[in-house]
């Protein structure tokens, strides 16, 4: 009948999350927001509040406090949904990496579908990132997305995610 | 209205025999008495003075007096109305009363006698709505004082006895009053019955009406009275139910109906301007309450000061929204009564602050609370109505008085004062945590019975009044009863259940009420400034 | 017959109202902004997502509040007793209230206590602006005061009172700490989401075309009138929206009864004595 599909892309609502990061790349979000680059003639709310917006836009290599947040934040958007990482710490941990008090990015603990590189993001690669996803979220379904095995997580024998633990110590030889 | 037309057939008028007067004379004085040696019994020394002043007034009237000819029980319009609100609205109490009582630890003796008492004051007030003798009217008076005084120290303890004590000596006061109307009244006009006196009222000594209005004043608690009737509320519920609020002191109302034909313009509007005033008053110091009968208490001075407001007015309207409101309030008061009285002995709940959530273990009662609050303040209810035609009817008489724009005010701000103390204690009460399941309510069939006859008498008496068109009752009336229907019918089986949005934090919510404390400055000014009210009172019946 | 119609498409005005006001907004910071059709693209978006809820009852208030909110514009559009549509538009933001008190979240019951403080502010100048009009035309009947001349010019105060109030029900600064996004994330809407959400957002379209039928009342029966005041007013509210901060609500309170209410004082009392 009706194709409601084509106007996910019209209206994405964005949730942003800072995971720790210095601020840089949040304050090229808010930049990109401003009349200068003018996200909202794509239609993009920021909305403060998972249960009504469509794509995640998180920064920041995950600190160990932002870790919980980070997944009740996006077990709490409802489907369907679209990640983007942004900057270059959060897709591979940037100027982090290595470091004992961070996760090196966010895809270990969540599905990402856009990685932005940069540091700090440039709003012209925020823009592209953005309608890129948009043709992601088309295809998307509505239903819940099953478990997915993402990069090695740390846990103990029972399987249970143990938070207490770096994701980046486990030891390859162990069974996961 | 309709429910006159019931009762046409019934009309009273009778006098009666000179040694009944001799009767009523005795035992009037043996009542002072034994409010004297109560005051001196429990060492209250205001108790005993006002006792004895009523005494040596009587006397003087009693001396001043000589043979009257008139009718002593005469029944007219108003007194039908009022013969429907006790009799129904008390009937469902007495009846709720009943179970009431049996959970209470006293011996059987002692709760008959709560239940005699009970009815033997339903009795004295349809006497009192008769009478129109006022000598009767004041021996029936001083009858509803000592109910009012027995049932409140009911439970003996220091609180209770100590309460009634208050109570008896600030409704004494209204007895002086009355007392001093009489002797004015013989003096000046040489009657002491209602309808004569209606008739030769000289607009320039109105001093009897005053008096007796200012008798009103103290039945309907206003300031500075006020705090009788708060305290009356440690009372064990159905007595708060209807000496408090549906019965008792709608004696207040009903004589400003009563005399208000007889007021010079301004006589009526100090009266109008006074009662506008209480309303705002009592709302706004009912924001910062936490027992849920004395906001109920608060509420209750609020909207009979209001009454007593638009009843002086004088206009045929005016007096008609006075009247719903007096039927409707009872009604709905006594529901929300009878609900706080559930929850006080079956859930152990006395305090707002103590409730978590009600809709998990009573939603019956929190439905019966949530129609109460929303028939005062919504439409279609009755309450509503009268507020409809209160605003139309100020409008008219504004043009005549514009000092009466303040009436105006002081009752839209009031009402909106009152929506939003009824409905930020819901904050408590309706918040249910996610992933619960609601039980069925168990409740004694008396209880249940109560409530129900006094709902179905607010929904039908909707459709008594012939002021809204049908649509414009209907539509409320529809969108209102779409709730338990619509929760019923819908329980959205394929949506998933989440729990609350916090920002991810981890920290649990413990739900609160604002609350609005007025500083004390402005509460001492507000008392001062009704005692300079009253005193202006007598000064505008000498005008 | 043509009312019928009107009702029946009155969220469809308010949908295109609610997407001029974004374009407006976006013009006059100097950006381009979404496109006019926007808010219907977020409905036929909101449709498609999966819908999570917290409890029934929750959803039925604001079911509720959503259809009371359209039988207020129906009743108004039909031309009913004024007094009478301001009551039950009463009845329907205590919907919405009962709504934000509903579920046990901080958010919530922040939100709804907020929109309970709100009506002291704009239910006084409401029924004393019914009262005005009932003065001058000695009845409240809607469609009888659409039919005579404008009477702005006796009613100039009130009307001053009403604009005071109008970014109140609008939400829009300074007066939108009732529904302040990333404040308190929305107040009432915060449990929303989905179809849920929808109607919501469709009942601040019919509150947006609640405003403005009142404001028509002002211009009387001259459609040019009507029609200046209308595009001046709305203009007006999106100049002050980009223009002011919020104030809480304390303020917002103060502000409102101060001058919104002497200002109806005295237009009412010189309506009374002339």
């Amino acid at each position: 009948m009706f194709n409601l599909k084509k106007y996910r892309k019209k209206s994405p609502w964005i949730l942003h999350y800072n995971a720790g990061s210095c601020n840089g790349c949040d304050i090229e979000i808010l930049a990109s927001l401003s009349p200068k680059y003018d996200l909202e003639r794509f239609g993009v709310i920021n909305t403060g509040n998972p249960k009504q917006s469509d794509i995640f836009l998180v920064t920041g290599p995950v600190t160990y406090r932002s870790r919980e947040r980070l997944i009740e934040l996006y077990t709490q958007m409802p489907t369907p949904k679209v990640v983007i990482a942004l900057g270059s710490c959060t897709c591979t941990g940037g100027v982090f990496r290595d470091m004992y008090n961070v996760e090196d990015g966010i895809d270990r603990y969540i599905p990402v579908d856009i990685y932005v590189p940069g540091c700090a993001v440039t709003p012209e690669l925020i823009i592209d990132g953005l309608i890129k996803a948009l043709e992601i979220l088309e295809n998307k379904t509505k239903e819940i997305e099953d478990a997915k095995k993402l990069y090695a997580q740390p846990t103990d024998k029972e399987g249970v995610l143990d938070l207490t633990k770096s994701a980046l110590k486990v030891d390859k030889n162990e069974k996961s | 209205m309709q429910i006159v037309n019931i009762l046409a057939d019934l009309n009273i008028s009778y006098t009666f025999s000179h040694s009944t007067h001799l009767v009523i004379c005795l035992l009037d004085l043996v009542l002072l008495f034994y409010f004297a040696w109560q005051g001196f019994k429990h060492k209250q020394n205001r108790v005993t003075f006002l006792a004895f002043t009523q005494i040596v007034l009587y006397g003087a009237f009693l001396y001043l007096s000589p043979r009257f000819q008139g009718v002593d029980l005469l029944s007219d319009e108003l007194s039908k109305i009022m013969y429907f609100v006790i009799n129904i609205v008390g009937g469902s109490i007495v009846l709720y009363a009943l179970t009431y009582i049996n959970s209470e630890p006293f011996e059987k003796a002692k709760k008959f006698s709560f239940i005699a008492i009970l009815i033997f004051f339903l009795g004295v007030m349809n006497l009192i709505v008769t009478a129109n003798n006022i000598e009767l009217f004041f021996f029936l008076f001083e009858l509803t004082t000592l109910c009012s005084y027995l049932l409140i120290r009911y439970r003996e303890d220091d609180v209770a006895i100590e309460n009634a004590l208050r109570a008896l000596w600030m409704n004494q006061v209204g007895g002086v009053a009355i007392l001093l109307a009489l002797i004015t009244s013989v003096v000046y006009y040489n009657t002491i019955y209602f309808d004569q006196l209606l008739e030769v009222l000289d607009p320039h000594f109105l001093l009897p009406v005053v008096f007796l209005v200012i008798a009103a004043y103290v039945k309907g608690a206003s300031f500075p009275f006020h705090n009788w009737l708060l305290g009356a509320m440690v009372a064990p519920t159905p007595v708060s139910a209807i000496l408090h609020s549906a019965t008792m002191v709608k004696i207040a109302p009903f004589i400003v109906l009563k005399l208000s034909p007889s007021f010079s313009p301004l006589l009526s509007t100090t009266i109008a301007m006074f009662g506008a005033f209480v309303f705002v008053g009592a709302s706004l110091m009912a924001l910062n309450r936490d027992f849920f009968k004395e906001i109920l208490g608060l509420s209750t001075i609020a909207l009979l000061s209001l009454m007593i407001s638009l009843a002086a007015l004088g206009s045929e309207q005016a007096r008609e929204a006075a009247l719903i409101l007096l039927v409707f309030h009872a009604i709905s008061k006594a529901l929300l009564f009878l609900q706080a009285g559930i929850l006080e002995k079956i859930y152990h709940l006395k305090n707002i602050s103590e409730i978590d959530t009600l809709t998990n273990r009573a939603p019956r009662t929190l439905f019966f609370i949530l129609i109460g609050f929303a028939s005062l303040t919504l439409p279609p209810f009755g309450a509503f109505v009268s507020k409809f035609l209160a605003i139309e009817a100020l409008t008219k008489s504004m043009l005549k008085t514009p000092v009466e724009v303040f009436v105006l005010l002081s009752l839209i701000i009031g009402s909106v004062l009152l929506v939003i103390l009824y409905f930020k204690i819901i904050t408590k009460l309706l918040s249910t945590r996610a992933f619960t399941q609601a039980s069925k309510e168990k409740l004694p069939l008396l209880y249940k019975i109560s409530s129900n006859i006094l709902f179905t008498a607010l929904v039908l008496g909707v459709f008594l009044l012939n002021f809204l068109s049908t649509l414009e009752v209907l539509i409320p009336l529809v969108l209102i009863f779409l709730i338990p229907v619509l929760l019923k019918r819908m329980d959205f089986k394929d949506a998933p259940r989440v729990k609350e949005y916090n920002c991810g934090e981890k920290g649990v919510f413990e739900v609160g009420m604002f609350n609005y404390t007025l500083n004390k400055k402005y509460l001492k000014s507000m008392i001062y400034l009704s005692v300079v009210f009253m005193a202006w009172h007598l000064v505008v019946g000498v005008l | 017959m043509v009312e019928f119609v009107l009702i029946f498409l009155a969220p469809v005005f308010g949908g295109l109202l609610h997407g001029l006001q974004r374009v407006l907004s976006a013009r006059m910071q100097n950006r381009q902004g979404p496109p006019l059709l926007q808010p219907f693209y977020d409905m036929y978006k909101l449709i498609d997502k999966r819908a999570f809820i917290i409890h029934p009852m929750h959803i039925v208030w604001a079911l509720l509040h959503f259809i009371s909110l359209w039988v207020v514009v129906g009743l108004l559009i039909l031309g009913q007793n004024l007094l009478y549509v301001i009551f039950i538009h009463l009845l329907a933001s205590i919907f919405l209230i009962l709504a934000g008190f509903s579920v046990r979240s901080v958010y919530s019951h922040l939100g709804a206590n907020r929109e309970l403080l709100a009506m002291l502010a704009y239910e006084p100048i409401y029924i004393l602006m019914a009262t005005g009009f009932y003065i001058l035309n000695g009845t409240y009947d809607v469609g009888l005061i659409r039919q005579e001349d404008t009477q702005i010019l006796s009613m100039f105060f009130l009307f001053l009172a009403f604009l005071i109030t109008m970014p109140l029900k609008l939400k829009r600064s300074p007066f939108d700490a009732c529904e302040a996004h990333q404040e308190i994330v929305g107040g009432v809407e915060i449990e929303y989401s989905g179809i849920y959400f929808e109607f919501l957002y469709m009942a601040k379209w019919l509150e947006y075309v609640f405003v403005y039928l009142l404001l028509l009342l002002f211009g009387g029966n001259s459609i040019v009138l009507g029609s200046i005041l209308f595009v001046g007013v709305f203009l007006l509210i999106n100049l002050v929206d980009n223009s002011t901060a919020r104030v809480n609500m304390a303020q917002t309170l103060k502000i409102i009864m101060w001058l919104g209410l002497s200002l109806s004082l005295i237009n009412i009392l010189g309506l009374s004595y002339v």
